[in-house]
């Protein structure tokens, strides 16, 4: 377990799959990076709200769009309204490329909306470069 | 005396019953009714008085009594008495008193007009009365036996003729238009006969007619005979009114009328039907005859069975003919209920709309569509008709068995349809069922040349003269039909009503399905969609895990290594099937957005997406002329990104392949051809070539779902459009794809 003082990550995702697969992925792409898996959004919100008293703030967060209980848009709006989490970068990921969706996501403050990519090279790929952008060219929130 | 000059301006105002003279067989005394004192009597008095009738004007009737050698009035009555008897009760029931003068026998009949009593005095012929009521019993059980009209009229004519013995009988009865016709006959042997002769309508005029309603019978003895006047000393100004009266004189038009025919004594027994003047039992005599009293009266009572018994013998016949036309109705409708389609179940069965009335044609017209059964007019004619009868008709039923006369245009083929009956079914849909009747070239036999009834005077005036001719004179009537019978017109409108319940009942079954269907559809739709959607997630992890494997594992061995390879391919083949039903549901579902569309700027982005993807070697690519159409841009993009993109591909491993593509316009459509010099589909597969995941044996080593032409197929039949293709195999293919030049809706 990562200590709870030290989240780089921080996804929310109900499919085991993906998550597991995010989990190889981030270990493949640097060992040091540590995640923090949250399977609904009511647990995402407690345990957001608990980082915030406790200050601990993750570097970027993943938000599946279709989740169980609190949507991944409804959980991008609350976290969006935590001051503590306002400069941390939420990505959406989702398999609907609705436009509609899209515009909402845009409209709560996402900061990117990526479609799920389609197998595991594909995947290495897509968080690879959402990190290097995130991590190292947008400093201000390190 | 009051003297009426008739001429055609006021013939129906010429006060028959005002005549103010009586006919010679008898004579007439008018007393008035408190006083019994002589008001009226007829100049002919004085042969049985063997006085000046004048003499007795304002004197008591018991005066002139005294001066008739009167017996047998019976139990001391006298004339006196006879009027007090009647004053409480009326004459009706004591007509007539039998008396004697000079010996000879009389009837005395009484009558009301007014405050005047007519006493009038007629002869009578004691011989005939003694068997009279045995007579009239067995006539009427006769006539009533009959079961048809017609032999029932005929035996009315018998009967009639054994009771007054006159050379002719005959049953006269008027059309709608107040002609008259010889329905029925008994005659002398060595007469012409007149049967199915027609008689104009101002033969009878109407005051006439309003007369034969009040008095059922009328007799003149003798035409040539002199008529007495009836003298008064009460002056001109109140004259008798004869309306009652038995010896009323006849209309000297009317005696012209019977002189010119050759009768010299006529009886007529008035046949009434609803209150109405149905027709005549009209009897002619060639020599002067009188009937007596009783035996006039013995045919009234006839006249009066016979009126009610026609009624109903008239609507047993309705009902025979509605009972027999209705078991076609039932089997029709029988039909309705049985089959889907209301239009098949009218028309194509062993019973058809053309047997529900005596129709020689009908025509269907329902659901957009004209069907026609036997002889009827043509579908151009027939809409014309239901334009008309939408037009004139208030009612949900028309019918006419003169249609010509009320629309000219039927006239071109009024030998087929000079009947109508129209059933509106659906006036907001100009829905209805046509029923014709051929003409009937009717020859109507007419008792003289109608129209020279009235004949012009010298002086040029018209005048209304008696006829002169009564010599067959046939006129052939065109442009009509046999006429619709009630019994046939109470089956139709019920036919009518039980159809449009039917449709209606249909037309509920049928939304109720098409809004289940609906349901089901959107239900599908949904379903394919969101399982095409859901197995995309697991599908990816498939692939994921596939991949982490041969990125990860190190000890994979390269037979480990190529399933793992196929694994991944095959999930990506499926990947790409999904992602194409997706796309396919998605023109299902989407509406078309019509838009002007710039065709040479649209080929060329495909062919540059194309390009892009496919990097096709050795292709020559032509462009030929592009004209613009209507249509949605995105799905047309589709249409032709597939089209080309299927063109491209199967002519990518001919030597020199050449893919054209062109558009012209004709008349109606915009034509695009699609052609390319690559492999060609094998003939037996036309009709499968647009099937959704059907590919042909000869693709296999290209790569495709089988969605592409199934997406096209779909596009161009949401723009209203066609789609079709010309291949040889090994030779290659051209696919057309055509458009509405009009924007479609």
């Amino acid at each position: 377990m990562n200590q709870l003082n030290k989240v780089d990550i921080f996804l929310v995702e109900d499919n085991e799959d993906f998550s597991f697969l995010i989990e190889k992925a981030i270990d493949h792409i640097d060992k040091d990076l540590s995640l923090k898996v949250v399977d609904n959004g009511f647990s995402a919100l407690e345990v957001l709200k608990h980082y915030n008293q406790e200050g601990t703030r993750p570097r970027i967060i993943l938000l599946d769009l279709n989740l169980p209980g609190l949507s991944g848009l409804d959980l991008l709006r609350e976290i969006k309204e935590i001051d503590f989490f306002k400069q941390v970068p939420i990505i959406l990921f989702t398999t609907s490329d609705n436009p509609k969706d899209v515009r909402t996501a845009t409209e709560y403050g996402a900061n990117a909306y990526v479609t799920k990519p389609h197998g595991y090279v594909a995947l290495i790929d897509c968080l690879r470069s959402l990190f290097n952008f995130w991590f190292n060219h947008h400093t201000t929130i390190k | 005396m009051t003297e009426f000059k008739v001429d055609s301006t006021n013939c129906d105002k010429e006060p028959i019953h005002i005549l103010g003279r009586i006919q010679g067989h008898g004579f007439l005394i008018g007393v008035d009714y408190k006083d019994q004192l002589i008001q009226y009597i007829s100049e002919n008095t004085a042969s049985y008085i063997n006085d000046d009738p004048a003499k007795y004007l304002g004197k008591h009737i018991d005066e002139i009594e005294a001066r008739m050698s009167i017996s047998n009035y019976g139990d001391k009555l006298n004339i006196s008495k006879i009027i007090i008897l009647g004053l409480g009760n009326g004459f009706e029931s004591l007509n007539p008193f039998y008396v004697k003068l000079d010996g000879k026998p009389f009837n005395l009949i009484i009558k009301n007009a007014g405050p005047i009593f007519l006493l009038e005095f007629e002869p009578c012929n004691t011989k005939e009365e003694f068997d009279l009521q045995k007579t009239i019993g067995r006539s009427i059980s006769t006539i009533l036996a009959e079961t048809g009209l017609h032999p029932m009229l005929k035996t009315t004519a018998l009967e009639i003729k054994k009771i007054i013995g006159y050379d002719r009988v005959m049953i006269y009865q008027f059309g709608e238009d107040g002609h008259g016709e010889v329905v029925a006959e008994e005659k002398n042997g060595d007469l012409e006969p007149f049967l199915g002769m027609h008689y104009p309508a101002s033969d009878i005029p109407k005051q006439a007619k309003e007369l034969y309603k009040i008095n059922l019978t009328r007799i003149i003895a003798d035409v040539d005979m002199d008529c007495p006047a009836i003298i008064s000393n009460q002056g001109q100004n109140a004259p008798l009114d004869l309306t009652h009266s038995v010896l009323r004189a006849v209309s000297p038009i009317h005696i012209q009328y019977l002189k010119n025919m050759g009768v010299a004594a006529s009886f007529s027994i008035s046949i009434l039907s609803n209150g109405e003047l149905w027709g005549l039992i009209a009897c002619h005599n060639y020599s002067p005859k009188f009937i007596d009293y009783k035996a006039r009266e013995a045919s009234k009572l006839i006249g009066q069975i016979l009126s009610p018994a026609l009624e109903y013998r008239l609507g047993e016949e309705d009902s025979e003919r509605f009972a027999l036309l209705n078991q076609s109705v039932s089997t029709l409708i029988k039909y309705i209920e049985k089959e889907s389609d209301i239009l098949s179940a009218l028309t194509v069965n062993k019973v058809t709309i053309n047997d529900v009335c005596s129709s020689s044609g009908a025509v269907l017209i329902f659901d957009n569509k004209i069907t026609s059964i036997g002889l009827t007019p043509n579908n151009d004619e027939v809409k014309e008709i239901v334009k008309w009868v939408i037009d004139n008709s208030q009612d949900m039923v028309f019918y006419t068995h003169r249609f010509p006369a009320i629309y000219p245009d039927a006239e071109k083929y009024s030998d087929i349809a000079s009947g109508l009956f129209a059933c509106i079914l659906s006036r907001e849909l100009s829905e209805m069922i046509l029923f014709f009747k051929p003409e009937q070239k009717q020859s109507i036999v007419w008792g003289g040349n109608p129209e020279k009834a009235v004949e012009a005077a010298s002086d040029g005036s018209l005048q209304l003269s008696p006829r002169k001719s009564f010599d067959k004179w046939t006129e052939i009537v065109r442009c009509s039909s046999a006429k619709w019978n009630r019994g046939e017109i109470a089956a139709l409108i019920n036919f009518r009503e039980q159809v449009v319940y039917q449709i209606n009942r249909k037309a509920n079954e049928i939304r109720q399905l098409s809004e289940r269907l609906k349901l089901a559809y959107e239900e599908l739709d949904t379903f394919s969609f969101t399982v095409s959607h859901d197995l995309r997630t697991p599908l990816s992890s498939i692939k994921s895990y596939t991949e982490l494997l041969l990125l990860t594992n190190d000890s994979l061995d390269d037979n480990a290594r190529k399933i793992l390879e196929r694994i991944n391919a095959c999930s990506d083949k499926m990947a790409l099937l999904i992602k194409e039903i997706l796309n396919y549901s998605s023109y299902t579902r989407n509406e078309i957005n019509l838009e002007k569309i710039n065709m040479r700027q649209l080929i060329e982005d495909v062919k540059n997406a194309i390009y892009e993807s496919a990097q096709p070697k050795n292709l020559e690519f032509i462009i030929g002329s592009a004209p613009d159409i209507s249509g949605d841009a995105v799905m047309i993009g589709q249409v032709f990104a597939n089209l080309l993109g299927n063109a491209v591909k199967y002519s990518s491993k001919s030597v020199n392949a050449v893919v054209k593509i062109e558009g012209y316009v004709s008349e109606n459509e915009t034509i695009y051809t699609v052609a390319d010099n690559g492999i060609g589909i094998d003939i037996k597969y036309y009709n499968r070539v647009f099937e959704l995941f059907k590919r042909m044996d000869n693709v296999k080593d290209f790569e495709g779902t089988g969605v592409g032409l199934a997406i096209v197929k779909r596009i161009m039949e949401k723009h209203k459009g066609r789609i079709w293709f010309e291949s040889q195999l090994g030779k290659g293919t051209v696919f057309y794809v055509s458009f509405n030049n009009e924007p479609i809706e």
